[in-house]
């Protein structure tokens, strides 16, 4: 009788098992669609940098969300790891490959040489002359520097305002010229004298870290830079910033602008002391180029995000802080910028 | 043996007519420069104002006016009268003191110029010379620890941001930024344990060793950073030491400000210092500790046991140096990001050379890089026209003249980097 049981249990478990391992084949799988892959290869600050890296993958998030592809990234750690992530991508035989960061500017024009049929999009980088298969998303943040730097002017208690960038670059040194045009813009309406530290564009010497990785860098630079004076800050160095920020905010009495995202945001702990926001919005400019991938419009050139097609702008100002007074001249400001009357790059 | 080390250096102290004669005419010529270089393009009257309180403080004293050219002038002729003297009759050992007071006054002329007709905050120059060192002397301090027991260690950058990322990892997990500095401390010593089984134990290479932990520390902290802090901000959102003022001494004017109105890293860096010092050189452990360093055979015939000695000597460097690691993140950013130590721990072994292996020597030396860093941001924030990355260049080359010209060469410990066989 027992001997019966152990049979009928062994048959049974023997059974579950077949049916078990058989399952995934007895119901038919729906013929799976392939999923578009998107791939990104980021810079040296890393995919959370809260700045230019994490924006990019904002729009491919997006994409993930909103199309249904699928994304994948790699991080540099040093500059030596372009050319062996993007080829790591490559032989993935992604959809679109895209990398971020003018630095990246070489070793994606060499592998869109050597693999023509791959897609490429980078974000800061403009080819002359343009190459078939890859889409440089670039972006006139000068023009909202400009309307960063003509606030910032008119908020100063100091008369000082300061700036400092990571490496000096152009996707940089874009945003210190912008600005500092834009102190001077105002002092021009009103008569002031407000001074940017920080920054010269006419000699394009300033105030950098040389890295983009430092945030004791960043605090250092804030603080001298509130030693000389400057009540807003303006760091254009990636998480660079966040140290300034961090300096900020023990000091106090000061504010910083952020750049690339909107820092109340991304850099949430610091929104009391963030002035406004210089916005690149890159995240748009990669879902973008990600749609036309998709439906099969995607062609090699150059994408220029302005103030008009809103692929710039300035983050909402704290309440109370601007008088409506100013906020009217910002909305001339950026009219005239639009339609081409104020000259937003020396 | 401290006896003889000091008529050591005493030997090499004496000046030698060649070195008598270049030096006078070093002085000479700095004197010129200053004259030649900084006066054309200044107009009489021009005045170079320097602040002489950071915003922050309470008492605020007026800023201190010089008039640019007289100043110039004055500095180049004291500058020049010192090299007469020299040359007539030399300054024998104090020579270096009366080079170090030329170079300050060619440094303070070059500022004079650069800030003529505008202002620069001297307070607040001397300050971010100080935070700048911190990190420096932490390291190169990490460094003497081992280096004079006989192991030299160059995974102290790795051994710094493992400090910097952990402490940043559990100081966001318990909210707790002196549990978080424990755990940097922690961090350190157990890859410092690592080094010490592999160069003591193990007998390898000691280069090849610190190399090695220095790329599993970055490829280590980025994994986490990438894997962890990054998904989950919760995690990379330590608190932070702020300054803490000490009462009273922080009023004092100018140094007030410079030196009591810090975090408790300088603080803790001015402790370990002394301590340091008057333990290596003081007590009995710090004799046996580098009497295994000079000649460990000797040490182990007398009894010492060379190889506790080593281990705890380089646990106790990687301590400090998971303690330098936390200064990045408890004491400045409040975040940990990739690679974020920036190659400060190799700096800090340059600074530990350039000490001579002393902690007040390699306090100098970080000092003095930190205010090579602290004056290119101010120029750079004063416009004068040198392209940004030369002035990115002057720590290093600042680094290099002294490195090479005043300190010659330096004596590492007999047996550093030798491992101890038993025989």
């Amino acid at each position: 009788m027992q001997k019966k049981l152990y049979l009928v249990f062994s048959a049974l478990i023997v059974l579950a098992l077949v049916l078990a391992a058989c399952q995934p084949a007895a119901t038919p799988t729906p013929a799976e669609t392939k999923k578009a892959k998107i791939c990104q290869v980021t810079d040296v600050g890393g995919i959370d940098d809260k700045s230019f890296n994490a924006t990019a993958w904002k729009g491919v998030e997006d994409a993930i969300a909103k199309l249904g592809v699928e994304g994948k990234y790699l991080e540099s750690q040093q500059q030596t790891d372009y050319e062996k992530n993007i080829n790591a991508f490559i032989e993935e035989k992604c959809d679109l490959i895209v990398t971020v960061g003018f630095l990246l500017g070489d070793a994606t024009k060499a592998a869109a040489e050597k693999n023509p049929d791959q897609k490429f999009a980078i974000v800061d980088f403009a080819y002359d002359p343009p190459l078939n298969n890859v889409l440089g998303l670039t972006f006139a943040t000068d023009q909202a520097a400009f309307l960063a730097g003509y606030a910032a002017a008119g908020v100063t208690k100091t008369g000082k305002v300061g700036t400092f960038g990571g490496i000096q670059i152009p996707p940089v040194t874009v945003f210190m010229d912008g600005f500092a045009l834009g102190v001077r813009y105002y002092n021009e309406k009103h008569g002031t004298n407000v001074e940017v530290l920080g920054w010269d564009p006419e000699k394009q010497t300033g105030l950098f870290t040389g890295n983009f990785e430092s945030t004791d860098d960043g605090r250092q630079m804030g603080l001298t830079l509130m030693d000389e004076g400057a009540d807003i800050i303006l760091p254009v160095a990636g998480p660079v910033g966040l140290g300034t920020a961090a300096a900020v905010q023990e000091r106090g009495k000061a504010w910083i602008i952020g750049v690339d995202t909107d820092w109340t945001i991304s850099a949430s702990q610091y929104t009391p002391i963030i002035l406004t926001s210089i916005m690149k919005r890159m995240d748009n400019a990669v879902f973008a180029a990600i749609e036309q991938v998709l439906n099969g419009t995607f062609k090699g050139g150059v994408y220029v995000g302005t103030l008009e097609n809103e692929g710039v702008g300035i983050a909402d100002f704290p309440a109370g802080v601007i008088s409506d007074q100013l906020k009217a001249e910002l909305d001339q400001v950026k009219a005239d910028i639009i339609a081409g009357k104020i000259k937003t790059t020396p | 043996m401290a006896t003889t080390t000091s008529a050591f250096h005493r030997k090499i102290e004496v000046v030698s007519p060649t070195r008598q004669r270049v030096m006078g005419i070093l002085f000479i010529l700095l004197g010129l420069a200053l004259v030649f270089f900084f006066t054309p393009g200044l107009s009489q009257g021009q005045v170079t104002t320097f602040g002489l309180s950071l915003a922050t403080s309470d008492i605020q004293l007026p800023p201190w006016q010089v008039h640019t050219l007289p100043t110039l002038y004055g500095l180049a002729v004291v500058s020049a009268i010192l090299g007469g003297i020299q040359l007539a009759r030399g300054f024998g050992r104090y020579t270096n003191w009366v080079l170090g007071l030329v170079v300050g006054f060619f440094i303070f002329g070059f500022l004079v110029w650069a800030a003529a007709g505008k202002s620069l905050n001297l307070v607040g120059m001397l300050n971010t010379t100080l935070s700048r060192s911190v990190p420096i002397t932490l390291g190169a301090l990490s460094g003497i620890l081992c280096e004079r027991s006989g192991v030299v260690n160059i995974a102290i950058e790795g051994m710094m941001l493992t400090g910097a990322m952990v402490s940043a990892l559990v100081g966001s997990i318990t909210q707790n930024a002196w549990i978080g500095l424990l755990a940097a401390i922690f961090a350190g010593a157990l890859l410092a344990l690592i080094h010490a089984v592999l160069s003591i134990k193990y007998k390898t290479n000691q280069i090849v060793s610190g190399t090695v932990i220095n790329i599993f520390a970055t490829g280590l902290t980025s994994y986490i950073s990438a894997k962890f802090l990054q998904v989950n901000q919760a995690l990379n959102n330590p608190p932070t030491f702020g300054g803490t003022p000490i009462p009273l001494l922080s009023e004092v004017p100018i140094l007030g400000p410079v030196l009591f109105n810090n975090s408790i890293f300088v603080y803790v860096m001015f402790v370990l210092l002394i301590v340091l010092n008057i333990a290596l050189f003081q007590t009995r452990w710090g004799l046996r500790l580098r009497a295994v360093g000079e000649h460990p055979k000797a040490a182990d015939t007398l009894g010492i046991d060379v190889f506790k000695t080593r281990y705890m000597a380089v646990i106790l460097g990687g301590m400090v140096a998971g303690f330098a690691g936390g200064y990045f993140t408890l004491g400045s950013a409040g975040r940990f990001d990739e690679v974020m130590t920036a190659g400060r721990g190799f700096i800090g072994l340059a600074a530990m050379i350039f000490g001579n292996w002393n902690p007040f020597g390699a306090f100098g030396a970080g000092l003095l890089f930190g205010f090579a860093d602290a004056l290119a941001s101010r120029l750079a924030i004063l416009g004068v026209a040198i392209p940004s990355q030369f002035l990115l260049m002057a720590p290093y080359i600042a680094t290099m003249i002294v490195l090479a010209g005043v300190i010659g060469r330096a004596r590492p410990p007999a047996a550093d980097g030798i491992p101890y066989e038993k025989e």
